[in-house]
């Protein structure tokens, strides 16, 4: 039986990557002094047409050449060699593209990396690179859906997959507060003003509206800019009240009391001087060029009583408001959610180990707090055992990177997931690690220095992320069509997570099978 | 005094006898202890359990009914159907039986073979424990008086090799381990939990159920049970479907009761250091380890609690250098063998205790040395004497409001209310209410400073004796041609002479003048407020006596005022909480919205954040708020651009004034915790002294405060933030402040008792002065340089220029204008007025060098 369309998912355009030459798997190499510009190898390049072509003017100045132009990363290299074993002289060769293989790390492999461009592209997978998993060695990597083992052809034709209910309730408690429903079960996370640029908040706030969903200022303030969108901007309050007030917090259907953040537990907000320019000073309500640290607690939150009070504080400011408490992932979670229950949260976002963060100390990002897939299961489960967890919603972030990893993270026990990283990687993101040094985003997206900024187009990045979305989307409705289930909701498990013999809820994890 | 190494060695080793399945203590997974609500009360005479009711109650937001309890020491031989003698010298053993059909193996194993048993109760109950809405049945009570058998003792001294102890030592101590033997026999062995003990000292009770503090009193009928010291905790833990109190608090020594409001961080630092010394605990919660703790050190180490309160509360940084040499050598021996031992994290202590060596009752509270938990005492000395210890201000203002409207030998207001500085060289972090055999109640520091109150000369007001008729009357005319300042100056003058009656007749005047007109009206409330608001010369009466005579006269012209009704041209309008959807649009802006706030919830829907937001909505721009309880976020989040004033009377709660944007608040009355959190733009005055997190993340706007900060104001400030403060602060000023334009004075004053501006020993008392910020200033008044480098953290102290002076300048007139401070006492030093840089200087951020990604740690 048909579903009815529930929602109008935005539509998909073409959103080509903004640089000419992406990086692509593999590279053809010309050997100058061996070729003769004959065009064999153009001609014979199977289906891909384009894939080289002659520099026509420059060969009239002679100085012209032949180039190989890898468009769209259509070439399959080693897989076809055809211009390679066509040319008379053997001047070319054909090897993996050391860009491709600097690319990336074993949690988001060059492959994802890629992958997530595609998606930016085209709206559609492809097959030429890994979608699913990455190379990390656990959490998510050892998990499977168990079709995924059954059949490793998976079926590309994701056209002809149904519309699935794929809707989240942001507010399941019974305060009398409007039941917010989001039609996928994602929505994109705090990154502040400051730490990335107002055209990329632009951007990813766009995408927010066509998707019916939500993006977070972040917290260091709400730039005028978002106001346009902002039944789709969640108001950040973190320890530095930067750019907080009450106007931010009316003006917003979803408040997050940002507690703590899983790259960084225990330590409080910094953006270095570099970044604090004077745009970024006067939403701060600050003196620009000085470095901004954010308390790690709050100070007027010592106890949990006084959490009760704060939240009990927003809601009293705006009666319509959500409240949705953001904290990371000690080994006590499990009392941290509880907590954030009986003092009348709405949303829980559990922020794990693997999350990103504009700047914080290494010794700090890669050595503490527990990885999200391990603190989702403990939180579930204790909320059952308390009876509460069918009244709070429990979101998932840090390190959630694909459509794949964020059904499993459903499976095991989130209602959904909160993406941060995998919205830049759509803008074109090359996971370089700039941004933590100052300024230097070389893909203007992480940095508030103007000229950089300027890359980012907000209406070509919102389209970006919404492709990325789409495509997600189908492979949301793929997995419940394979797995038999009728909506997202039917994934979240009703019992508590307890794996046995490796396989829980669809779920398999590859250490414990054969 | 004291006991030898050999005696405490003995005790110590002889404990490991009764450790006897170790595999039952193993488990260490602490239950999760939230945050919670405490109060402590302690008064020469018997106080009914009544009266702690109605606090509790006040404090239901700082728990979750999880979990309550209370404790009364000082008890009442009557009530308990024993002689004097039995009360005094028999230990009350108050079991509570989880089951119906554990008591009678619990008494034959536990009791019968080791006690001479004087009496025996079940406690009494109410019927049915739905009724008062308890969701589990709160355990059966036995009460056991009992003493130890001449031969169990024998032979326990004799097996423990305990021959240097007094009789009375054994018998603490048997009675300390038999009990500790029941918990583990009955209580923490694996298998369904069937009683444990809940008290066992002399002369003291402990009740706790799953279900609000209050509740224990309703359920276990407590209402008109007598005690001389109460405390209650509410409870707010987070862990587990609780069905039953062994967790609540709460926990005891011997003869000391301890409660706890916050949560460490090294329970199991805590616990390591206790199992060293052959301690166990059982209930796993980090209040039951403090429990044990402080036991140990007072009881078995037989501690001073100077000693004992400074290895729980360590002395450190710029206080530890302040102390006397010989303090110094003590204090870092106690540091150095109990450092381990000393809780981290947020907590706040009330211990009762019945200090039999003393024969002295006492109440004490301890507070962490990072200041993180909220604290407040109280002392009211008059015929009756007491002393008060809570979280709130709120808790301790229903109590003594509960107890004067029946008793009038009690005053609604404390005669004094005051903060402790954790871990300080001035009061130790530590305040102790001491009753003693003649009945008398002293209050003293952790060194034993004696906090006084009572002036010899004082008279307090003694209701029952006022007799308004037979003395001049005031003549009525004179209001009409006054204006209310210089009618405040005659009376600010004169009021010293006058004695209680002729007040009291002249406010009844006033009252009635009011009652003729709005104009007439506006005038009395302008005195009034101004009577309450400023410092003068109260001759031998108490300030707040007088308080409370003129909030009664005010409340009662408030009450008079005609109900909100629409199109009416009345310039002031009433309403309560029974009306609150009666509200009409104002008729014009500038008619005043008086609220009767007592009967609002203290947040949410009910509450008067919202009703506020509506009022505005509507139209109204000026507000009255009086008859506050302790309701939260008054204010909160209220935007305007217009003119709008918003004056408040009563004990209002936390968060008054967060996020506000634009209005201006008098607040006639002291305040608590979080008030202008990330105040935007506007103005709020304070009439009184300021708890904690004042400002936090203030965005613009003025401040001005009367009296004293307690911590960690303006932290994380920004923009324009700017406060005065005429009193003092204790710690944490200014942290992280990145406030460009913004400023903060501390004038670093007090009143004396006859109105006078005196200087406070310093305008800064902690060690963390202005510390991490990157911009902004700090001024101080401080002409003797009492604040040093010391105390700064990433700052610098320098001098004032005639351009610092001319910035506060116009903010220390519009001081002067609201609190008549004169600028020119301020410049007053040792009699002769000096120029303003040999008075003040200020505070400012050294440069922060940028911490670059590869620095390892902050």
């Amino acid at each position: 039986m048909k579903q009815k369309l529930l929602f109008q998912t935005p539509e998909i355009k073409y959103c080509s990557y903004r640089y000419q030459n992406i990086i692509t798997k593999y590279e053809v190499i010309i050997d100058r002094s061996r070729c003769t510009e004959c065009g064999l190898c153009v001609q014979t390049c199977p289906k891909y047409i384009g894939t080289a072509r002659f520099d026509y003017e420059a060969f009239q100045k002679h100085e012209g050449y032949l180039r190989i132009i890898n468009l769209n990363s259509q070439c399959k290299g080693l897989l076809c060699q055809k211009c390679v074993n066509k040319c008379p002289t053997k001047a070319l060769s054909v090897r993996i593209n050391p860009q491709y293989l600097a690319l990336g790390d074993y949690r988001w492999t060059s492959d994802l990396i890629l992958s997530i461009w595609k998606q930016a592209e085209t709206g559609k997978l492809s097959n030429r690179y890994e979608y699913k998993i990455g190379s990390s060695g656990g959490g998510f990597d050892r998990l499977r859906f168990d079709f995924e083992l059954k059949n490793k052809r998976v079926s590309n034709n994701q056209n002809d997959i149904e519309y699935i209910d794929t809707s989240i309730s942001l507010n399941k408690s019974n305060d009398g507060r409007p039941r917010i429903i989001i039609p996928i079960p994602v929505y994109g996370a705090d990154m502040s003003f400051g730490s990335v640029s107002l055209n990329t908040m632009l951007a990813r706030a766009k995408a927010a509206q066509a998707w019916n969903i939500f993006t977070s200022t972040g917290e260091g303030g709400y730039p005028s800019e978002l106001i346009k969108y902002k039944n789709h901007i969640i108001t950040q309050i973190a320890t530095g009240h930067f750019g907080v007030n009450a106007e931010t917090i009316k003006r917003a259907k979803i408040v997050v009391l940002k507690y703590a953040q899983g790259a960084k537990p225990g330590l409080g907000g910094h953006l270095l001087a570099d970044k604090v320019n004077s745009d970024v000073a006067k939403i701060r309500d600050v003196v620009p060029n000085i470095s901004l640290f954010s308390p790690f607690p709050f100070h007027n939150v010592y106890s949990v009583e006084d959490h009760y009070r704060h939240v009990q504080l927003i809601k009293d400011i705006n009666p319509e408001v959500l409240v949705s408490v953001k904290v990371s992932t000690p080994t006590d979670i499990d009392m941290v959610a509880i907590g954030c229950y009986y003092a009348g949260a709405n949303i829980i976002q559990i922020d794990g180990a693997f999350g990103g963060t504009g700047a914080a100390p290494d010794i700090a990002k890669n050595n503490i707090a527990m990885p999200i897939e391990y603190a989702i299961p403990i939180v579930h489960n204790y909320l059952i055992s308390e009876g509460v967890r069918d009244k709070i919603t429990i979101m998932a972030s840090g390190g959630i990177r694909t459509a794949y990893d964020v059904a499993k993270i459903i499976a095991l026990g989130a209602d959904g997931a909160v993406i941060g990283t995998s919205e830049l990687i759509a803008l074109g993101c090359k996971r370089c690690a700039n941004c933590e040094r100052g300024r230097g985003c070389p893909s203007g997206i992480a940095t508030t220095d103007p000229i950089l900024a300027n890359y980012i187009d907000p209406e070509w990045g919102c389209q970006r992320i919404i492709n990325m979305y789409s495509s997600w989307k189908k492979q949301w409705d793929y997995i419940l069509t394979k797995l038999g289930l009728g909506s997202i909701k039917e994934l979240l498990p009703k019992n508590k997570v307890e794996f046995k013999k490796g396989r829980f809820n669809h779920l398999i994890h590859l250490d414990h099978v054969r | 005094m004291g006991r030898s190494i050999n005696q405490i060695d003995k005790i110590i080793t002889s404990k490991k006898n009764i450790i006897t399945n170790l595999s039952i203590i193993k488990n260490d997974t602490i239950e999760a202890e939230g945050g919670c609500g405490v109060i402590g009360v302690a008064s020469t005479i018997p106080i009914k359990g009544k009266y702690l009711f109605q606090s509790l109650i006040q404090m239901h937001n700082r728990g979750n009914g999880k979990g309550g309890g209370i404790a009364a020491v000082g008890l009442s031989h009557k009530q308990l159907g024993v002689t004097p003698k039995i009360l005094e010298n028999s230990y009350l053993l108050l079991i509570a039986y989880l089951d119906s059909i554990s008591r009678e193996q619990v008494e034959k194993e536990c009791i019968y073979p080791y006690f001479d048993i004087k009496s025996v109760k079940k406690i009494d109950t109410i019927n049915d424990y739905k009724v008062i809405g308890l969701e589990v049945k709160p355990p059966d009570v036995w009460s056991y008086f009992v003493n130890v058998k001449e031969d169990a003792i024998n032979n326990f001294k004799i097996i423990n090799g305990l021959e240097n102890l007094s009789r009375e030592q054994l018998e603490d101590e048997f009675i300390y381990r038999n009990s500790y033997m029941l918990n583990t026999r009955f209580y923490a062995s694996l298998g369904d939990k069937k009683a444990f003990v809940l008290s066992h000292g002399k002369n003291m009770m402990v009740l706790k159920i799953v279900g609000y503090a209050e509740q224990v009193i309703q359920y276990y009928k407590l209402e008109d049970f007598e005690a001389q010291i109460w405390i209650g905790h509410q409870r707010y833990p987070t862990k587990g479907k609780i069905w039953h109190p062994g967790g609540s608090h709460p926990f005891i020594g011997l003869n000391d009761i301890l409660i706890h409001n916050g949560d460490f961080a090294n329970y199991h630092s805590i616990a390591e250091y206790l199992k060293q010394r052959n301690i166990y605990p059982l209930f796993l919660t980090d209040t039951e380890v403090a429990a044990l703790y402080w036991d140990l050190l007072t009881r078995t180490y037989q501690y001073p609690l100077e000693y004992a309160i400074e290895a729980i509360a360590p002395t450190t940084e710029k206080d530890f250098t302040m102390l006397p040499k010989a303090k110094k050598k003590i204090y870092k021996a106690i540091q150095t063998t109990h450092i381990h031992g000393s809780p981290d994290g947020p907590w706040f202590f009330i211990v009762a205790r019945n200090n039999l060596s003393e024969k002295q009752l006492q109440l004490i509270g301890i507070t962490d040395t990072s200041m993180l938990r909220p604290q407040v005492f109280a002392l009211q000395e008059r015929d009756i004497k007491i002393g008060l210890i809570a979280s709130e201000k709120q808790a301790i203002d229903t109590i003594l409001s509960c107890l004067s409207k029946d008793d009038k030998r009690y005053s609604p207001i404390a005669d004094r209310y005051w903060y402790a500085r954790g871990g300080s060289y001035t009061d130790g972090g530590a305040f102790i209410f001491t009753i003693n055999k003649s009945k008398n109640l002293n209050c003293t520091d952790k060194f034993g400073k004696k906090v006084k109150i009572l002036d010899n000369n004082k008279h307090y007001f003694k209701r029952e004796t006022c007799n308004s008729q037979n003395f001049l009357s005031i003549n009525k005319k004179i209001f009409r041609n006054l204006e209310p300042k210089v009618l405040f100056e005659y009376l600010s003058n004169n009021i010293r002479n006058w004695d209680i009656d002729r007040t009291v007749l002249f406010l009844e005047n006033l009252r009635k003048y009011a009652s003729k007109g709005h104009i007439e009206k506006t005038f009395a409330i302008e005195i009034l407020t101004l009577l309450i608001d400023r410092r003068y010369d109260f001759g031998r009466k108490f300030r707040s006596d007088l308080i409370t005579l003129y909030e009664e006269k005010l409340y009662e012209i408030f009450n008079s005022l005609p109900q909100v009704v629409a199109n009416s041209v009345n310039k002031y309008f009433r309403i309560d909480y029974n009306q609150r959807d009666k509200l009409f649009k104002p008729l014009t802006s500038d008619q005043i919205l008086v609220v009767d706030v007592y009967d609002f919830k203290a947040e949410g829907n009910n509450g008067t954040c919202q009703f506020l937001q509506r009022a505005y909505d509507l139209g109204w721009r000026n507000f009255i708020a009086y008859n506050f309880r302790g309701q939260r976020n008054f204010g909160a989040g209220l935007i305007t651009s217009e003119k709008v004033k918003i004056d408040i009377y009563g004990r209002v709660g936390d968060c008054l004034a967060a996020f506000a944007d634009g209005p201006e608040f008098h607040v006639h009355e002291s305040v608590q915790d979080s008030v202008a959190y990330c105040f935007r733009s506007g103005k709020i005055v304070i009439y009184g002294d300021v708890g904690k997190t004042f400002e936090y993340g203030a965005k613009g706007g003025v401040a001005f405060v009367l009296g004293d900060l307690v911590d960690r104001p303006l932290i994380n400030s920004v923009g324009s933030a700017t406060a005065i403060i005429n009193g003092s602060c204790k710690d944490y000023l200014g942290e992280s402040c990145m406030s460009a334009s913004g400023f903060t004075v501390i004038n670093g004053i007090k009143f004396s008792e006859n109105g006078k501006i005196l200087s406070q020993e310093t305008p800064y008392h902690g060690g963390n002065l202005f510390p991490l910020a990157a911009a902004g200033t700090v001024y101080l008044r401080d002409p003797f340089k009492t604040v040093g480098e010391d105390q700064l953290n990433g700052s610098k102290i320098s001098s004032i220029s005639n351009n610092d002076w001319k910035i506060i300048l116009p903010l220390l007139k519009e001081n002067e204008r609201l609190f008549d401070i004169k600028i020119k006492y301020l410049l007053t030093v040792n009699g002769r007025v000096r120029k303003p840089e040999h008075v003040y200087r200020k505070v400012i951020p050294l440069k922060v060098v940028a911490l670059t990604k590869y620095d390892r740690g902050m």
